[in-house]
């Protein structure tokens, strides 16, 4: 990578805000464009931060424990998926690295106040919420807001800063009481994933409020704006992209069901049979509209669902996506769509994960069936598989920490190990972290992506797995090494571990860029990227020095990994993941079993020059990243 | 031979003007699904997943008469 010199830093702010709640003082720091030309901003930039400023070992909820808000140099209203914020932090569910990430104004407002990076450390005595508006920052007493949804708090504060429009952030009353698996709300979208609400909430930092009206100067303008117009014109010549915006997620459903990508009961399955139906009833009965999670998204995938009356009666809400509405149906074995909207618009209002929760009633439903929870235990809720009528309770019920789900609320790793018994067999992870909506049984990349994705077994970085293998979606990334998707069976495990290191390692930069990871299915490339960076930033970058610097984020958060403990047995699937399904579709289908796992991971560890005994990045791999001192 | 072909979410546009009543077609005896797929102009980049019979089946599986058909991008 070659760089052209510029006395100033374009293409960002250049300024990072640390906020200390114990002595409610901030300061101010100089970005040094060195790091960011290594880490760029967003999951990458937080990984640096992180590494440097943790001590291994940390208690993620204590005082001396650190989140940090991340923008990228593509944050921007401009920038097609450019609404985007990442928060970046050790996770009290996995006790590993943490990173959560959401769509929505937040990101390109809080970089309007004229900060890349928010850094929140110590304490608050009581509770605060957190003002940036430009260069007026303060500490507002939050005690009012403590217990109230998370619509409830954003109404409040809205009316108490007289400003309708002002961007939120927000913890649900799941935050409040730490539930290790609590989101971080922006209004109905959620930072969902590790626990960072419970973090912001061991802080006694209720909810973060901004407003800006900076700007960011590209250093060459025209080539920018070509950049970008090139790239719009990629999303609207889209097939995929059109089906986002006509269907959403949710018009996955009953495509992974088919495709054997589909976890069901509890894993016992990866297809169901009923997605179509599920999907048909969403579409008549719940779906509203279609909408844009940040002003100007070209995709706008977001739905607008409701529940018009019975039991489950949910007014108009913003959410009811495909991982979600997963969760509640093909998870727990439940039938009825409407409990789903519903209890997905619960989680988001207690402000708690909504996948990690439908996991992990699949998990207590299982263990209820198995005698593992008795109906003592559950105080008379009956936790049979697919009785939607318990889920309002129980997920009130987790996210206070109440009864059951005192159990339930730090996830089912922790859950299984205060059981006992045989409960961990019931307890679907990587890391600590649930298992999304996608199924390793459909195609073997995403086994690799699941069991090796820094965070755990998440719902977006094993997307590239899933997505290559089922889907024949080569990403743009055939120049860097992969081959075309459409030569290689779904089911194949020889070579599967060699391409999702590249796939990996290509596929992290939107979420380093600080931009939605759909505009890459959508036909958008690390060569556009490349390009609008080096319009942006006067670098001279091409795909290529994106995938470079994507693993070396990579590595980095695997060595944030190692530090705290982990090992290779952490790559490592659920057994239920890999075996035979119990019943559907792809009960007889023998290539749908992952039949040598450890051999697509030795080939993985080798391809990213990791020790194929131990899973530690070698010296010289460190070496060539520049992370020898690390 | 006649097949019955059911195409979901962005696939139902290529349905039009191409089936018979009660969303049937008809085809050569022995056409493979990825044939199928071409004879509709399914583009060959949208992932599909095939099942016959509510059994999924590769795209060099071979119909028979009278076989149900449902074709999903991913």
């Amino acid at each position: 990578m070659e760089s052209t010199t510029h006395t100033q830093l374009y293409g960002y702010m250049g300024k990072l805000l640390r906020v200390d709640l114990t002595k409610q003082k901030v300061s101010f720091e100089e970005i040094k464009p060195e790091v960011l030309k290594e880490f760029i901003g967003g999951v990458g930039y937080g990984a640096r931060l992180l590494y440097d400023e943790l001590p291994a070992g940390i208690n993620p909820l204590s005082p001396e424990s650190k989140i940090v808000f991340a923008t990228g140099p593509f944050t921007s209203y401009q920038v097609p998926g450019g609404g985007s914020i990442e928060i970046c932090f050790k996770s009290p569910l996995t006790q590993g690295w943490g990173e959560a990430r959401s769509g929505g104004d937040f990101g390109p407002d809080m970089k309007k106040t004229g900060y890349d990076f928010l850094v929140i450390e110590g304490k608050a005595t009581e509770p605060v919420y957190l003002l940036i508006d430009d260069n007026r920052i303060e500490f507002k007493d939050a005690s009012s807001l403590v217990g109230k949804t998370v619509s409830e708090k954003t109404r409040m504060i809205r009316e108490e800063l007289a400003e309708q429009d002002i961007s939120i952030a927000c913890i649900g009353i799941a935050g409040e009481n730490l539930v290790n698996i609590a989101s971080v709300m922006f209004g109905g979208r959620a930072a969902g994933r590790s626990g960072a609400g419970a973090v912001m909430g061991s802080k006694n930092l209720i909810a973060i409020a901004v407003k800006g009206s900076g700007k960011v100067k590209p250093v060459h303008s025209e080539k920018y704006k070509a950049a970008l117009k090139e790239m719009r014109q990629v999303i609207k010549d889209s097939e995929v992209a059109a089906g986002f915006r006509e269907f959403g997620t949710m018009g996955d459903m009953a495509g992974n069901d088919a495709a054997g990508d589909w976890p069901t009961k509890n894993w016992q399955a990866n297809n169901w049979g009923k997605g179509q139906a599920l999907y048909d009833h969403y579409e008549k009965h719940n779906f509203i509209k279609n909408e844009m999670c940040y002003k100007g998204c070209p995709i706008a995938c977001g739905r607008i669902a409701q529940v018009k009356e019975g039991p489950f009666k949910t007014p108009q809400h913003a959410g009811a996506e495909y991982e979600s509405l997963s969760a509640f149906t093909a998870f727990i074995f439940n039938e009825n769509m409407d409990a789903a909207v519903h209890s997905s618009y619960l989680c988001n209002e207690y402000g708690i994960d909504t996948i990690s929760t439908g996991a992990v009633i699949a998990f207590a439903m299982e263990c209820f069936e198995n005698g593992l929870i008795s109906q003592e235990d559950a105080e008379g809720l009956d936790l049979t598989w697919g009785n939607a009528d318990v889920l309002p309770l129980l997920i009130e019920k987790i996210s206070k920490r109440e009864g059951v789900g005192k159990l339930l609320a730090d996830g089912v790793s922790k859950a299984a190990k205060k059981i006992g018994k045989n409960a961990q067999q019931f307890a679907i992870h990587c890391k600590g972290l649930e298992g999304a909506a996608h199924d390793p049984r459909s195609g073997k990349a995403l086994a690799v992506t699941y069991g090796t994705a820094n965070r755990g077994m998440c719902h977006i970085h094993p997307l590239e797995g899933m997505a290559y293998d089922s889907g024949k979606i080569d990403w743009g990334m055939i120049p860097y090494g992969v081959p075309d998707p459409n030569t290689l069976d779904r089911w194949d495990e020889k070579g599967k571990g060699k391409i999702v290191k590249i796939l990996q390692d290509g596929l992290i930069m939107p979420d380093v860029l600080g931009v939605c990871k759909f505009f890459m299915y959508a036909g958008i490339t690390l060569e556009h990227y490349a390009k609008l960076l080096s319009a942006l930033t006067g670098w001279q970058l091409e795909g290529k020095d994106l995938v470079k610097i994507g693993e070396r984020i990579s590595n980095l958060q695997r060595l944030f990994n190692l530090r705290e403990g982990f090992t290779k047995k952490d790559d490592d699937l659920p057994d239920r993941a890999k075996q035979r399904p119990l019943f559907g579709a792809y009960r007889d289908e023998d290539r749908c079993i992952i039949k040598d796992y450890e051999g697509m991971l030795r080939e993985y560890y080798e391809a990213r020059g990791w020790d194929e005994e131990t899973g530690i990045p070698k010296k010289e791999k460190l070496l060539e990243l520049g992370l020898q001192d690390k | 031979m006649k097949i019955k072909v059911k195409l979901y979410t962005i696939l139902k546009k290529y349905a039009k003007g191409k089936m018979l009543e009660n969303d049937t077609i008809i085809l050569n005896k022995g056409t493979t699904m990825k044939g199928l797929a071409h004879s509709l102009n399914i583009q060959d980049n949208l992932g599909l997943i095939f099942l016959v019979n509510d059994f999924p089946k590769d795209k060099e599986y071979s119909l028979n008469e009278g076989e149900e058909v449902k074709i999903f991008s991913k």
